[in-house]
């Protein structure tokens, strides 16, 4: 030591150095099978509690509303607490819980969105909840069609919470002048009809547009239209977008807005809807609220039209519970879950933030029904709640399936390429993406 | 004659690049005090002639926007603190000191200088949890406090410095520090300022690493922040989420003007001396 370092030994310690950091991460292995708690703060009167964190993507409005309710979920406990962390959007909460796994350092409930959970079920890291409910709390208390989704192999993985549909809405005002009667078209065909009338009614010097189609994440509200059709984006694994029902829908939307100019492509026909530019919308419940706000006219809502059939895909989001924390903080974890499905708890989460009431109970609680009356359209969402359906597994399971079908949906909307054309070479990539979790998929169905 | 016309173009040009560069900016602090109606309507709202101040009061109530000041300032501050520090060590020792396999460690980090920041994400993110640095100011600011780019930078300014001023340093009975803290960077003033500069607007705006490195909102800073005011699905006060942009880009864009000549002279210095 008394020596002086020499330049030569020093780089060669600082590269020794450099070499025994790199592993550092990769260590840990797969032995200790202890996931930690992510960091944060527990109020000094929560001390003592068992404490289970949350991880939820909530932001602006729907975040206060998720922040009241773990809040009373709290004060409501003994025992546990339950810290809320945000963690950026569905998206964000799920690469983030990725890299987490990783480090091995997890939350004990997570919020994820009806593509984000089946990553981490097929993964094996999501908790079967069956064992959980009891007497007193059954999965039969929230909607059929809601809870089947987050079901598989007759174990639940996904409760509902947060839920959301498409829904159609129409601007009752041009209706009127136009001499439509007040209500939705039952079918598509017949809003087309309607077509012609509307074209007549004039808004700041021009005539208002049919209907637009979205540019970006067009493939949720398509979902429906297939279905509407006849068809499938999927059997099963197996892709059906290139055949029936889909091409059908995607003609009869080019042809709405290439042949008949009734129909455009638009960055957010919400905007445009609230702008009068166009006479009819199909966006998600969840922006009944924003409705309310923003047009100046009187809008009406119904449910979406059918074609040969109704169809009406479910999205949003549900809580999950990790495999890898002990047994006694999945048990807490729970208890949030049984909580949010209170009647009262779900119909003021649901009437703070515009989401679907997920529990059978909570339509008929009298908050819920004071809502009905104050806001109609709400109630016609929540009337047709029991006739959407989750959607096609490979919308849900392949990787990026989104992408590839609104990309697809892009060509027809604004290129006037024809559907055949367009899905037959959507399909394929579906089809190549698709081999990268068949396996997965079918040992877990 | 001609001259004139040349003179006009260029006038019409900088016109034309003003308008692209300040436009965005103008629609920013102009749409920050529009009435909700306004922000989505056909035609535009040029001017709000009925501004609603209240807009930023409800941008800074929709979160805790003082402690996120806090965190971006502390973070930032560190941060770049220590990359230029270790740009300024890491330059000048590629350039003034002799050691075995220069050639191939400076090749080493250019190679560094080409990884983008998402592939070495996962990496990072597993040595600060096992470090426990998660939600810390440390797990922030470590991972980024060598940058590859400002090291580069600096290097090939140094490289530009005659060889007789060091000498001459040197002959005087100068050691490396005081060459280093005399000689070396008072010369490259212009540079410096461009590496702080460059440094600083990158962890000021920095995005992905601090969300996914913090889990609370007392650890989160400006940028994650306003994330907060976007709601995802629903309705969106849009002049509020421009409110708190304007809590964002204020003092980046402060540091910026004052610190801009300089830049200009730090870019554009190495392309005059070859």
């Amino acid at each position: 030591m008394s020596s002086t370092l020499s330049r030569r030994r020093l780089l060669g310690l600082a590269g020794g150095a450099a070499l025994a950091l790199t592993p550092l991460g990769c260590g840990g292995g797969d032995g200790a099978s202890t996931f930690s708690q992510p960091k944060g703060e527990v109020p000094k009167q929560y001390a003592k509690r068992q404490r289970v964190v949350v991880w939820y993507p909530y932001t602006g409005v729907p975040a206060d509303a998720f922040t009241r309710l773990v809040g009373r979920f709290n004060e409501s406990q003994q025992d546990i607490y339950l810290e809320a962390q945000f963690q950026g959007t569905y998206d964000e909460v799920a690469q983030k819980l990725a890299a987490g796994l990783q480090a091995r350092q997890i939350p004990d409930l997570c919020v994820f969105s009806e593509v984000t959970w089946h990553k981490f079920h097929l993964n094996d890291t999501l908790e079967p909840l069956t064992g959980y409910f009891d007497n007193g709390f059954s999965p039969a208390e929230y909607v059929d069609s809601l809870i089947a989704e987050g079901t598989v192999k007759n174990e639940v993985w996904w409760v509902p919470f947060g839920r959301s549909t498409p829904l159609f809405y129409y601007n009752r005002d041009m209706f009127a002048k136009a001499g439509l009667p007040d209500r939705g078209p039952k079918t598509w065909d017949e809003l087309r009809e309607w077509g012609p009338a509307l074209q007549r009614v004039s808004v700041g010097g021009r005539a208002p547009k049919l209907h637009a189609y979205p540019q970006v994440d067009g493939d949720w509200m398509f979902q429906g239209a297939v279905w509407q059709w006849g068809g499938n984006y999927s059997k099963g694994m197996d892709v059906t977008i290139d055949a029936g029902g889909a091409v059908a829908a995607g003609e009869w939307q080019r042809r709405l807005i290439h042949v008949d100019k009734l129909a455009y492509m638009a960055k957010s026909p919400r905007v445009d809807f609230t702008n009068g530019l166009i006479a009819t919308l199909q966006d998600s419940t969840g922006v009944l609220g924003a409705l309310d706000k923003e047009a100046k006219f009187a809008y009406g809502a119904a449910f979406l039209p059918e074609q040969q059939a109704f169809g009406c895909p479910t999205g949003g989001g549900g809580l999950a519970v990790l495999a890898g924390p002990p047994k006694e903080r999945k048990r807490a974890a729970f208890e949030f879950i049984r909580f949010a499905a209170k009647p009262e708890n779900a119909a003021q989460w649901s009437i703070d933030t515009g989401y679907l009431p997920s529990t059978k109970a909570a339509q008929q609680t009298p908050q819920m029904l004071k809502l009905f009356t104050d806001r109609p359209g709400y109630k016609i969402a929540v009337d047709q709640l029991p006739k959407t359906q989750a959607q096609d597994p490979v919308r849900l399971l392949v990787p990026n399936a989104n992408k590839s079908i609104y990309g697809g949906l892009q060509k027809i909307y604004a290129d006037n390429q024809p559907a055949q054309q367009v899905f037959s070479s959507v399909a394929e990539e579906l089809r190549k993406s698709a081999e990268s979790v068949r396996d997965a998929v079918a040992r877990h169905s | 004659m001609t001259t004139r016309l040349r003179r006009f173009g260029l006038y019409v040009l900088l016109a034309l690049v003003g308008v692209v560069m300040v436009g965005p900016l103008y629609w920013l602090f102009t749409s920050s005090l529009k009435q909700p109606g306004e922000i989505n309507t056909f035609p535009p709202v040029w001017f709000p002639t009925d501004p609603r101040w209240s807009n930023y009061a409800e941008a800074w109530r929709a979160a805790p926007f003082g402690q996120f000041y806090l965190n971006s300032i502390v973070t930032t501050a560190a941060g770049t603190l220590l990359e230029v520090a270790n740009a300024v060590l890491t330059a000048y020792a590629f350039v003034f000191l002799r050691f075995p396999a220069k050639r191939v460690l400076f090749a080493v980090l250019l190679g560094a200088l080409m990884v983008p920041g998402h592939v070495t994400l996962l990496a990072n993110y597993l040595t600060v949890a096992d470090l426990g640095w998660i939600n810390t100011y440390q797990g922030i600011v470590i991972p980024g406090a060598a940058s590859a780019f400002g090291a580069f930078l600096l290097r090939q300014h140094l490289l530009t410095i005659p060889t007789e001023i060091i000498e001459a340093a040197r002959a005087d009975g100068a050691g490396h520090p005081r060459i280093l803290w005399r000689v070396v960077l008072p010369l490259s003033r212009p540079m410096l300022i461009t590496v702080t500069i460059v440094s600083l607007v990158g962890k000021w705006n920095d995005f992905i690493w601090p969300l996914i490195v913090t889990n609370t909102e007392t650890m989160r800073t400006l940028p994650v922040g306003l994330l907060l005011l976007k709601n995802a699905d629903g309705y969106v006060n849009w002049g509020a989420v421009m409110a708190g942009t304007v809590f964002v880009v204020l003092p980046v864009l402060t540091v910026f003007l004052v610190a801009q000549r300089y830049i200009v002279a730090g870019l554009t210095q190495g392309a005059v001396k070859g």
